[in-house]
């Protein structure tokens, strides 16, 4: 027991008040003459006697009023033992994570064990919810079904679902964390972890300590490859490990296409490279891993998918008066050969009999007409998911509309007007102005003039380029900037990606099923189905879950292989600093101990209430027995 | 109106005790009036015959000469009753709760009991006395003897305390001829001392009424707290408790009037108890049912 004010535990001085009333005060009566006192004779002095027995109960009530009130006042409190022993009704929160590094040691079983044992522990009136935790949050109904996931636990997303929880649940939180603890599941902001008001959060690590560990951290390799030469770049990286020699191989198909020794530097990074490798035509599903094994050999390999294939073309439509458009695109491409797309370059009158489904995508430079068996072979080729890139220039301004989108045109003239962003330098001195009002622009003149937009047109995308690239219009092609941007233009209307799509477990894969009856087929990693029928027509995201190649076939027949690795952060065993678990146990309430202390948790009940209610029961007590013996006597005679 | 006229405390705005039993004796004769049951001195009583030896003087000759028979008035009021009135001024005495003490109250009551009698030409004494007499007016008739018995009455003041043995044997020898005694105290007395002391008074023959005379806040103290009270004839100091008094003082002054009126009874007095808070009508009732049972 304590005072939460004790200095006001001096108003217990004034217990001399009534000391003074009863007993010296009353000592000083007033003299009464009285016509005689032989009826005050002998027996006054027992009746006397008899009304200090009654003074004595009135002392007393008076006195334990003032003790009372001053301890009211003092605010007493109880120290009392709160957590699985004591305190009111609860809501016990057993959160197991069941991220992609609790595969080590059987950490996950270590932990499922300790969330049955803390249940167990639990009183009849508790109640007991169980969660399991990556990167998201799924309540369970039974701890021993909790599988191991593939994602990266995020301490985050744990205490947002608290947060949530708290409120709905009208209950005291008791969490109960069992996990490695693993430093990189802290976000960012220590904010975010921040713990619902009241909730006492209770750690349960189930890592015996630091744990060294090597893992492929990383892999760069080309998606696609036209010829044989293309080169795969893998990081090793070593987690609170010493310097060790590690040999990794590079595997096609399950097949081991190189090996090679590298020397991983003390909690460092070495890259090996694997240069001129020729996969086989087709999708091939790749992996880099160590072959020398440590304590977590589930983040030894990386997967990668490579696709080889010959170079895809694009249809490229100028007027006949202007060749150089298509000598400097043509040239730009040719810079690089990764960029894998060969330039077909016809004028607008040998376009007539040209279908452009066969190109990657098609290019229509400041074209004022088309023939017209072709441009609507074009509509319909965009339509069905093709791309299309249009420049406008003067023939297109004559016109006075955009091809293909039929966005009226106008012509605006520059003196030099400057492009923003990345294209310093380059001047304009023409350009259309586009009245659009569904395109995304994506680039602007210095004067907000739009340059570079983009827009959805069925299944399909164009993009609209503002000028033109004869070098009349504008500079641009004699820039540097010219050739990168013809590239990865190129590029993305082709769907050809640079690098390998490795995506991290829990990203989403685009699925872009918006066209009526067009289903998308996703294979898991395990060959099954990962999309129902409903979802396959209608769903636009996939959320990867899982690590390994997800196959997926487009409703244009075009198959993607897609490698999915567990996030890396994962393989990093350094557990959250002391102090900083101490912080987190704090923004809940006062701190709490770890598993062992926090079964005797120690709160103060405040008994204030408590000794103010009896006051006001001895007042009324005190001024009843004041009444009853000191109240004038108004009889009548 | 009456009732505002006896009223002590109006009683003592009026200056001179003359007046004060002039206003106390009319005001109440004149309610008498309205009562069938009294009729006193002076007053026709009924007719006799005549018998040889009888004085002529008193045959009414009117109704001779109407009837041919001598017959005879009698009157009532041809008594000579004495009145002696025995004022206690001891100091207890001087106690008042208001604005009345009871000695006053005792003096107009003594003033308009002796004015009554001499309105009724009764004979009216005096002896004013603590544990000593004071003063002594001795019975009379004569003129002026109204006038003699108020100034002995308004010169009286509190003395020391009250002893009724040793003035009582100076009154046996005022007392020589029997009539109607008056006392007039507080009787702060054993009541057999007291009873004791009178009965020689009542055994000459004389009627004696005990007008027992008391303030309000003698019959009921109602203290508030704790108090320490002084005896005005001993000077002694008590502590007294409320409670006490409430209880076990009225239980005993209740019993004291309770013996006192008993004994009187016992020995064929007249007790009245007057409370001073009250009017003074009653005493003067009482003393003329007395008077009338003298007749």
């Amino acid at each position: 027991m304590g005072f939460l004010a004790p200095w006001f535990l001096a108003g217990l001085a004034a217990v001399g008040l009534p000391l003074w009333l009863h007993l010296l005060k009353r000592h000083r009566s007033t003299p009464t003459p009285f016509p005689s006192i032989r009826f005050f004779e002998r027996r006054t002095q027992s009746s006397i006697k008899h009304r200090r027995l009654h003074y004595l109960l009135l002392f007393a009530a008076r006195t334990a009023l003032v003790v009372v009130l001053a301890l009211a006042f003092a605010n007493p409190f109880l120290r009392w033992q709160s957590g699985a022993g004591a305190g009111g009704r609860k809501l016990i929160v057993l959160a197991v994570d069941n991220s992609f590094s609790m595969r080590q040691g059987g950490r996950l079983e270590r932990a499922k064990r300790e969330a049955l044992a803390v249940a167990a522990r639990a009183r009849p009136d508790d109640r007991v919810q169980a969660l399991a935790f990556a990167s998201r949050v799924q309540q369970v109904d039974a701890i021993q079904a909790i599988a191991p996931d593939d994602g990266a636990s995020s301490y985050a997303e744990l205490a947002r679902a608290l947060r949530s929880l708290a409120p709905a649940a009208g209950l005291p939180l008791e969490v109960h964390l069992f996990s490695d603890m693993q430093k990189t599941s802290l976000p960012a902001s220590f904010a975010d972890v921040r713990l619902p008001d009241g909730a006492a959060l209770i750690l349960h690590p189930v890592a015996s300590g630091p744990l060294p560990n090597y893992a492929v951290e990383s892999v760069t390799a080309p998606a696609r490859v036209f010829e044989a030469g293309a080169r795969v770049q893998a990081t090793v990286a070593g987690y609170g490990a010493p310097a060790a020699t590690e040999r990794v191989s590079l595997v096609f198909n399950g097949k081991v296409q190189a090996s090679k020794t590298v020397d991983v530097p003390a909690n460092g990074r070495a890259t090996v490279e694997f240069p001129a490798i020729e996969p086989p035509f087709g999708g091939n599903r790749g992996e880099v891993r160590i072959d020398s094994g440590d304590a977590f050999p589930e983040d030894d390999r990386f997967l990668f998918s490579i696709e080889r294939s010959e170079p895809r073309r694009a249809l490229f439509i100028h007027d006949a008066r202007d060749p150089r458009s298509a000598l400097y695109v043509e040239t730009a491409l040719d810079a690089s050969p990764a960029t894998a797309v060969k330039l077909d370059s016809l004028s607008v009158e040998q376009a007539g009999g040209i279908s452009p489904d066969k190109y990657a995508f098609v290019v229509l430079s400041d074209v004022a007409a088309l023939p017209a068996g072709f441009e609507s072979a074009v509509a319909r080729y965009v339509r069905e998911g093709g791309s299309l890139l249009i420049t406008l220039g003067p023939a297109t301004a004559a016109r006075g509309r955009v091809p293909i989108l039929n966005e009226a045109v106008v012509p605006a003239r520059y003196e030099a007007a400057e492009s923003s962003d990345r294209w310093e330098g380059v001047r304009f001195f023409q350009a259309a102005r586009v009245e659009s009002r569904t395109a995304r622009v994506e680039a602007r003149l210095s004067d907000s003039t739009p340059l570079l937009m983009e827009q959805r047109v069925g299944e399909g995308r164009v993009l609209v380029f503002a000028s033109t690239f004869d070098n009349i219009s504008n500079d641009f092609p004699l820039h540097a900037s010219f050739v990168p941007f013809i590239q990865q233009t190129a590029q993305d209307l082709a769907g050809v990606a640079r690098q390998s799509p490795t995506l991290v477990v829990g990203s989403h894969l685009e699925l872009g099923t918006g066209r009526r009856g067009a289903a998308v087929e996703v294979l898991g990693p395990s060959g099954e189905r990962a999309l129902s029928l409903e979802e396959s027509t209608r769903a636009q995201t996939l959320r990867l879950d899982r690590a390994g190649f997800y196959d997926v076939r487009r409703p244009s027949g075009r198959q993607e292989l897609v490698a999915v690795n567990p996030d890396r952060r994962e393989s990093d065993f350094s557990p959250v600093p002391e102090e900083t678990l101490a912080l987190w146990r704090n923004t809940g309430q006062p701190a709490v101990g770890s598993a062992s202390q926090a079964e005797a948790r120690e709160e103060r009940r405040s008994l204030g209430w408590y000794f103010l209610a009896a006051a006001l029961a001895l007042a009324a007590a005190e001024s009843v027995l004041a009444n009853r013996y000191l109240s004038v006597n108004r009889e009548a005679p | 109106m009456l009732q505002r006229f006896l009223d002590p405390r109006v009683l003592a705005g009026i200056s001179g005790l003359d007046l004060v039993a002039k206003t106390v004796v009319q005001g109440f004769i004149s309610g008498l009036h309205r009562s069938p049951d009294f009729g006193f001195s002076q007053e026709f009583a009924e007719y006799r015959a005549y018998t040889q030896g009888d004085d002529l003087r008193h045959v009414d000759w009117n109704v001779f000469a109407r009837t041919e028979r001598c017959y005879l008035k009698r009157y009532r009021g041809e008594t000579n009753t004495q009145l002696m009135v025995l004022l206690d001024a001891s100091a207890s005495m001087g106690y008042a709760s208001q604005s009345v003490t009871k000695l006053d109250y005792a003096r107009y009551l003594a003033a308009s009991l002796c004015y009554l009698a001499n309105q009724q030409r009764d004979v009216a004494g005096l002896i004013v006395f603590d544990d000593e007499v004071r003063d002594y007016v001795a019975p009379s008739s004569r003129h002026g003897q109204i006038f003699r018995l108020l100034h002995a009455i308004e010169k009286a003041e509190s003395g020391s305390r009250t002893d009724f043995a040793k003035p009582f044997i100076h009154f046996q020898q005022f007392l020589k001829r029997h009539g109607l005694v008056a006392v007039i105290s507080d009787f702060y007395e054993d009541p057999d001392k007291v009873i004791r002391t009178m009965q020689p008074l009542r055994f000459r023959g004389n009627e004696v009424i005990l007008f027992h005379i008391l303030d309000p806040r003698e019959i009921a103290p109602g203290f508030r707290e704790p108090a320490l009270v002084v005896d005005l004839e001993s000077r002694e100091s008590l502590e007294v408790s409320p409670e006490y008094v409430r209880h076990e003082y009225r239980d005993k002054m209740d019993a004291h009037i309770a013996a006192l009126r008993d004994g009187a009874m016992g020995a064929g007095m007249d007790y009245f108890l007057m409370n001073t808070g009250r009017p003074l009508d009653e005493g003067l009732r009482e003393y003329l049912t007395v008077r009338q049972g003298r007749m």
